[in-house]
């Protein structure tokens, strides 16, 4: 497959995506002494248009590499950004890649990408256990790193109500109670 | 002997990064039937300990730096690396290329520690326990000079945000040369140890193969991923502090070989390798180091405003000696704490590969196979392998993996 | 049980409860040729029925705390531990998060504290010979 610049995979998403595409930017920084550029691209899209725009990235590169889906509690609603990596194994020519979808609180569900990637399962599993995302078709439902009697219902990385019961927390002397 | 309980229960089969007489927190469920593994299932968990919920609420950005060095013992410098890196992409702040210099010197030294700790701990679960006093004497050598240059042994405490903390100054050069003079001569000596050695083949090669096509998928990452043919190197690809000026390749076993097979082998092969890699990696910074100063902002507390202050988000990336490291760092001006605080070491994605690698392998094989995946479990947490398959569950400790796995090695014909 | 079974040697059982490594590295490193501990006949054994010490490292993890119950009851008497690393002695930087059942003392008892983040091998010895200091004491008010 023919690499195309920054700017074109971001216009290449816009036009797969028509109306799910709702933003996407090229953030660029040079680097150390001969200021070689280390370069990310962030791209928002629309809860319904996600599971495409995931086939998308199967266009740019064949077995695109998912780091990790990051979730964020943003009052009314939770941001997911899903890191991917695409153009390794090429020297200076990889590019980063976070795919951003925004899900309002009342309805937190996202499909599963474990049928396109099957590595996503771990991470997948972390964010429906963390942050109380569900991810729908998931083909193992277990928690992952919480252990079995951790209380139903709180979410370590919640801002919210919904975070981890104050009686499990300890605060340093010294500290006060956040 | 392997006993046959009734009731449910899983092996408890510590397996450790370190020593196997080390209980480190793993679980392993194997099924088996007869000798053979049929499946494995991954239980995490044992090693949670909330960091990112502790950096998320407790914590300004600069002590978060120091919760991110105890993630792992071992990966002490790529932990901090990039945790740094996003927090400087995300407020702003450049590095002054110095820093940048020390900072690759720093991983890579710790890359040829981990690399030497690794081997000598692959050589127990054979059963050579005189490899494994031999290869953690010659690594005090690299001990030695992690302390001469950073103060400490295990956790460093180099970084800073917007630089390091500490300076390699030119008094300091003459004993870092001697190291680097020390572990150039052993090279050849390790290399015939580890790879000539006609039991260490045979009890190697073609165990616990990952093809490539099963590697891409499964998102392996690091050694593991480039024995199985996957050339993906951070250093190479997307450069990050002095490697982006220095032109590093990924080591792939058909350099020594010349044909990749996804073994155990090959992985030993592409740590060695890289052991080599790192040695002529610190010559080139040494050499190269520009002058200037080492912190953006040497006056902490005007950092610490200034990064209350900030608002964005970043991500960093570094190549720890077990494969990707990836940070993500959201902040929000007016609070003190990190926002959001995203951590992905990469035993999280190579423990997925754990029951590919294993089906049909010999029970004696687990031990070897699993550490050849160099897991660094508190980077991860526990991991549980299940097996199904076969209605007999038995019950294994492991004690009884290790000798079995020390039996095979005698029984092999000399 | 009998005095002379520590004048020869003193089997150590080490125990992981969440740790980072650090500590468990440098216990180790305590073993290889450089420190050498084995010398004066420490040696690490594999199983908790055969010990004299318990070596612990790292802050407990809530899923761990039966697990550490269970190995304590297996050692057979006279027993000692040893909590090596701040994680351990008192919950280290881990101390405030929601999934720690607290520093070791709160679960098993313990007599030798080492502390450090991690300690260095020469700590780790140190400990280990004040522990058996403590245990031939202990043997002598037995006895007497």
């Amino acid at each position: 497959m023919e690499k195309l610049t920054p700017q074109a995979i971001i216009d290449s998403f816009g036009k797969e995506l028509g109306d799910g595409f709702v933003g996407g930017s090229v953030y660029e920084r040079e680097v150390a002494v001969k200021k070689n550029k280390f370069r990310s691209l962030w791209v928002e899209v629309k809860k319904s248009a996600f599971r495409d725009a995931v086939k998308h990235i199967f266009h740019l590169q064949e077995y695109p590499h998912l780091a990790i889906i990051s979730s964020s509690d943003l009052g009314a609603e939770v941001e997911l950004i899903y890191h991917f990596t695409i153009y390794y194994g090429y020297h200076l020519e990889e590019l980063s890649l976070g795919l951003r979808v925004k899900l309002p609180k009342n309805d937190l569900k996202i499909p599963t990408i474990t049928d396109l990637i099957p590595g996503a399962l771990f991470t997948e599993r972390e964010t429906q256990e963390m942050m109380g995302v569900e991810v729908v078709d998931i083909p193992d439902k277990r928690r992952l790193f919480l252990p079995e009697d951790f209380p139903e219902g709180a979410y370590p990385w919640r801002k919210d109500e919904k975070g981890p019961p104050n009686d499990m927390l300890r605060v340093l002397p010294g500290r006060e109670q956040k | 002997m392997i006993q046959e309980e009734t009731k449910k229960a899983t092996y408890n089969i510590p397996v450790g990064p370190i020593h196997p007489a080390l209980k480190e927190p793993i679980r392993l469920a194997l099924s088996v039937d007869g000798e053979e593994i049929v499946d494995a299932d991954v239980f995490v968990g044992q090693v949670h300990r909330g960091i990112e919920w502790l950096g998320m609420n407790r914590n300004n950005p600069i002590q978060s730096i120091y919760i991110a060095e105890r993630i792992c013992g071992i990966c002490n410098i790529c932990h901090p690396f990039s945790f740094v890196m996003a927090v400087e992409h995300a407020a702003g702040i450049t590095p002054p290329p110095r820093a940048d210099y020390i900072r690759a010197i720093t991983a890579e030294m710790e890359r040829i520690h981990s690399h030497l700790l690794w081997a000598g701990v692959a050589a127990h679960e054979i059963g050579f326990d005189t490899v494994f006093y031999f290869t953690w004497r010659v690594r005090e050598e690299i001990m030695d000079l992690i302390e001469y240059v950073t103060g400490n042994r295990v956790t460093k405490a180099m970084f800073q945000i917007g630089g390091v903390r500490r300076d390699i100054t030119e008094e300091q050069l003459p004993r870092i040369r001697q190291s680097l003079d020390y572990y150039k001569s052993i090279y050849d000596k390790l290399e015939k140890v580890f790879l000539d050695d006609k039991t260490i083949r045979m009890r190697t090669m073609n165990v616990g193969i990952l093809k490539k096509e099963d590697a891409l998928k499964l998102l392996t990452c690091g050694p593991s991923g480039r024995a199985s043919g996957v050339p993906k190197d951070v250093r190479q690809d997307q450069p990050y502090g002095a490697y982006a000026d220095l032109g590093i390749k990924a080591m792939t076993p058909d350099m020594v070989t010349g044909t990749v097979v996804g073994d155990v082998y090959d992985r030993i092969i592409v740590r060695l390798l890289e052991v080599k890699q790192a040695v002529e990696i610190i010559e080139q910074c040494l050499e190269n180091m520009p002058p200037g100063p080492i912190l953006a902002q040497p006056k902490t507390a005007v950092l610490l405003k200034a990064l209350t202050q900030a608002e964005g988000e970043g991500l960093g990336r570094a190549e720890a000696p077990r494969g990707e490291v990836f940070h993500y760092v959201r902040m929000e001006a007016g609070q003190s704490t990190l926002a959001t605080w995203k951590v992905r070491a990469p035993t999280y994605v190579n423990l997925m590969s754990v029951p590919t690698i294993l089906k049909g392998m010999q029970i004696a094989d687990v031990p070897i196979t699993f550490a050849s995946l160099d897991p660094c479990m508190s980077c991860t947490n526990r991991v549980v392998i299940t097996d199904r398959a076969i209605s007999r569950r038995s019950v294994i400790d492991y004690e009884e993996l290790h000798r079995l796995s020390v039996e095979k090695t005698k029984e092999l014909p000399q | 049980m009998s005095l002379t079974a520590f004048k020869r040697a003193l089997w150590v059982y080490h125990l992981n409860t969440g740790s980072c490594n650090g500590c468990d590295i440098e216990i180790l490193a305590v073993l290889t040729p450089r420190y050498d501990a084995e010398r004066f006949g420490i040696k690490l054994v594999g199983s908790p029925r055969h010990a004299d010490v318990l070596l612990v490292t790292g802050p407990v993890v809530k899923q761990m705390v039966s697990r550490v119950k269970r190995i304590y009851e297996q050692i057979p008497d006279p027993k000692l531990v040893m909590a090596v690393g701040n994680c351990g002695t008192e919950g280290g930087v881990f101390y405030e998060s929601y999934s720690l059942a607290g520093p070791i003392d709160q679960i098993i008892p313990v007599d030798v504290y080492v502390p450090g983040c991690p300690p260095r091998p020469e700590a780790i010895i140190h400990g280990v010979v004040m522990a058996w200091v403590k245990l031939e004491k202990l043997f002598k008010q037995e006895v007497a």
